[in-house]
């Protein structure tokens, strides 16, 4: 391949006949995909769509990008690239840490899983060499300690273990895949498909070794400039100065939840009200952090470590006390004790689930309670912490009520016979944003590609004026003008997601940073207009996918809830979200009929010939 | 009036709530300027070199950032109205 930066070497690993081979990226791929995201569908597109999530013959695909463990700051990044058996479209979630930046220290821009094995296994990754290794002594452990594991049998020093826990094993339908014990892939299942292989760690023993830029030249202004964004005091980025460096993500709680956009139990509420303190940022900083780690190449370093200082979980030290998993765990159930919020979320993190979907079916179950619609299957009030303890673990488990539960949350409805009670576009939970206090969520969640996400397009980075340097203002209650904001978004950030860096470059970043990053690394022209094309093109490959295995018109929704119940609390009273509007903006912006890519911008994108 | 302030902004001003004592009739815009009269250091975290709020910035009046309300900053605040100035956040 006549491009640099990349290693060219992925590795296709075939459980089923249990064997490795390496191979180059295709090079019209890489120039059209770029790497991560985009890359990792397009194999996806190749292995078929119509394939069944859980057979052996899914693909399951550890993606790098470009810029992965380079020195591009926030470069940290993999994406997990499958077919979802939550939502039956493709999905990619990343995670940050160092285990990408392992991967490509090894030698490697990606390892392709297909096939089942007979017994359980791991991947042993190290030198350019990818082994496929006997997991029996594994299976049955939670992340912890299979990360523990692996520590003791390969030493600490530059290992890096990305595992599922027993809900992968036990096919949990939204289980994921976590990194050195907190950092999580969570959305999308991807730990289910991981778990239907019998697949159960990537074990990376690499010593750091940065990849060079084909165009060191130009690659050191690109470098220095965008790392000037992020340390911009005016951006939120900026070390110990920014929002989100001082409190993590969590410095979100407050500010939606005054504003009637939090979702609050099961989205009956847009605010937790005085609760919404008790589980903020600030609240954590104030009470329980202990450190502020990073990851790979990042000053900004937002995550937060906390330590339970008293009750039954004392001394539980943890580092994901996020926003998303926060308010799912706590603010959707009703539940405003931080110290069972951190706990809860360390269980998810052992057992491998997705911390920000399981959260849905037990505030369906919650509310169902509340109904009485639980029809004999007991009950659990809002905020019912050391309830929610027990029933995390019969969802890892599959017992008895959690056995409904394991398949999502529109499963857990229809069981209770209320399936307006799931709240879920695809299949998917919806995240910590009511779209009907910040409208630009809830066209972006029905159009996303991989179910109800806030990822695909961050709109609120707009409707909160956190875009580089408050460039972009926009009011969260109007609709107008949403449709073309979330296509922007997500044209920018799936190229930002393939090359790959960290989402929340996006809040010091902008398309001339990474148009400058990427074309030094891999040494080729790249500009502002280029950046958002090749991001089109990825949306729209991962939409003809979904096309293809049946996401056709009409495809894109929201949950009726949002739409037909006014937010009763300040900030957003009396608003429901005019997804209707917003869609049709956003469809003549994409070129799309009703949720369907034409086959003439297919190829006017170089998706199809 | 009590004023609820928030993330970095907290640290400024030593708690997460301030009483003002304020006359009637006072619009956002001078609260604003109340605000960074009594905690000077405010003045560079919310204000523009033209004395405006900076677009990152949030004064909520019930929960509505002030400057969508019909009057933006000028709107009257009345007794009762919730207050809550954040400065800039996000995360996700
Ligand atoms: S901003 Fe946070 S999540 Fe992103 S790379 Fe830095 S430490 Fe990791």
């Amino acid at each position: 391949m006549a491009l640099g930066g990349y290693a060219n070497r992925i590795a296709h690993v075939d459980l089923t006949a249990g064997t490795v081979e390496y191979r180059g990226i295709p090079e019209d791929w890489a120039r059209k995909y770029v790497g991560a995201r985009g890359l990792g569908v397009r194999y996806m597109l190749e292995n078929g769509p119509q394939v069944d999530p859980l057979s052996p013959d899914n693909l399951l695909c550890f993606m790098n990008g470009p810029l992965t463990g380079t020195e591009a700051n926030m470069s940290g990044r993999m994406a997990i690239v499958t077919k979802s058996p939550l939502t039956g479209t493709v999905t990619d979630s990343h995670h940050g840490g160092w285990s990408a930046a392992r991967l490509r220290w090894a030698g490697f821009d990606g390892v392709l899983v297909k096939g089942k094995a007979s017994s359980p296994v791991y991947l042993f990754i190290q030198d350019g060499k990818v082994e496929i290794r006997d997991a029996s002594e594994v299976w049955g452990k939670g992340v912890h300690d299979t990360v523990r594991f692996f520590r003791e049998r390969y030493g600490e020093k530059d290992l890096s273990v990305i595992a599922i826990g027993q809900a992968g094993e036990n096919l949990v339908r939204f289980a994921c895949w976590v990194n050195e014990d907190d950092r999580a892939s969570g959305r999308g299942g991807t730990g289910c498909v991981g778990g239907s292989k019998l697949l159960k760690a990537i074990v990376i023993k690499a010593p750091k070794k940065m990849p060079k830029a084909a165009n060191l030249e130009a690659w050191k202004p690109a470098h220095k400039r965008a790392l000037a964004t992020i340390m911009d005091e005016r951006n939120i980025t900026s070390p110990r100065k920014g929002g989100l460096s001082v409190y993590g993500t969590n410095v979100l709680m407050n500010i939606t939840s005054a504003m009637g956009a939090l979702p609050t139990k099961n989205s009956m509420l847009t605010s937790f009200g005085p609760s919404a303190e008790k589980i903020s940022g600030e609240y954590v900083k104030e009470h329980i952090l202990v450190d502020d780690p990073t990851c790979h190449a990042c000053p900004v370093a937002c995550k937060k470590e906390v330590e339970i200082k008293e009750g039954p979980w004392k001394g539980l030290r943890m580092e994901s006390l996020e926003y998303e998993p926060a308010w799912s765990l706590g603010a959707n159930c009703g539940n405003d004790d931080v110290n069972t919020v951190a706990k809860l979320i360390d269980l998810c993190n052992d057992y491998g689930m997705d911390a920000i979907e399981t959260g849905h079916p037990i505030s369906i179950y919650m509310e169902a309670t509340e109904r009485g619609y639980t029809n004999g299957d007991g009950g659990l009030v809002w905020g019912d912490s050391m309830g929610m303890v027990e029933l995390v673990r019969k969802i890892a488990f599959r017992e008895g009520i959690g056995n409904v539960m394991a398949d999502g949350a529109d499963a857990t409805a229809r069981h209770f016979g209320h399936p307006e009670l799931a709240m879920t576009v695809k299949g998917q939970g919806v995240p910590a944003y009511d779209p009907r206090g910040l409208k630009g969520m809830g066209v972006a969640y029905a159009t996303s590609n991989r179910g109800a996400c806030h990822l695909r397009a961050y709109t609120p980075a707009a409707e909160l004026g956190v875009t580089p340097l408050g460039a972009l203002k926009v009011d969260p209650l109007a609709w107008k003008g949403k449709g073309e904001l979330t296509k922007l978004f997500q044209d920018l950030h799936a190229f930002s997601d393939s090359l790959d860096l960290c989402k929340f470059s996006a809040f010091a970043e902008g398309a001339e940073e990474y148009a400058a990053q990427y074309a030094a690394m891999v040494g080729v022209e790249c500009t502002i207009e280029d950046v958002l094309k090749i991001g089109e093109r990825i949306y729209n490959l991962e939409r003809y996918y979904n096309n293809l295995a049946g996401f056709r018109e009409g495809s894109d929704y929201l949950p009726a809830r949002f739409l037909k119940e006014p937010s009763t609390m300040p900030g957003s009273q009396g608003h429901v979200c005019e997804l209707d509007e917003m869609l049709a903006e956003y469809y003549a912006a994409r070129g799309w009929v009703n949720g369907v890519v034409p086959e003439s911008k297919l190829r006017e994108l170089g998706i199809i010939e | 009036m009590q004023v609820n302030f928030y993330a970095t902004l907290r640290p400024i001003v030593g708690s997460r709530t301030v009483e003002f004592d304020l006359g009637e009739n006072i619009t956002v815009k001078q609260l604003v300027d109340v605000v960074v009269t009594r905690f000077p250091r405010l003045r560079e975290e919310l204000l523009n070199a033209d004395g405006n709020l900076y677009p990152h910035v949030h004064v909520f009046v019930n929960g509505r950032d002030a400057p969508y309300l019909p009057n933006g900053v000028e709107t009257l605040i009345q007794p009762g109205d919730t207050i809550d100035i954040f400065p800039a956040v996000a995360g996700g």
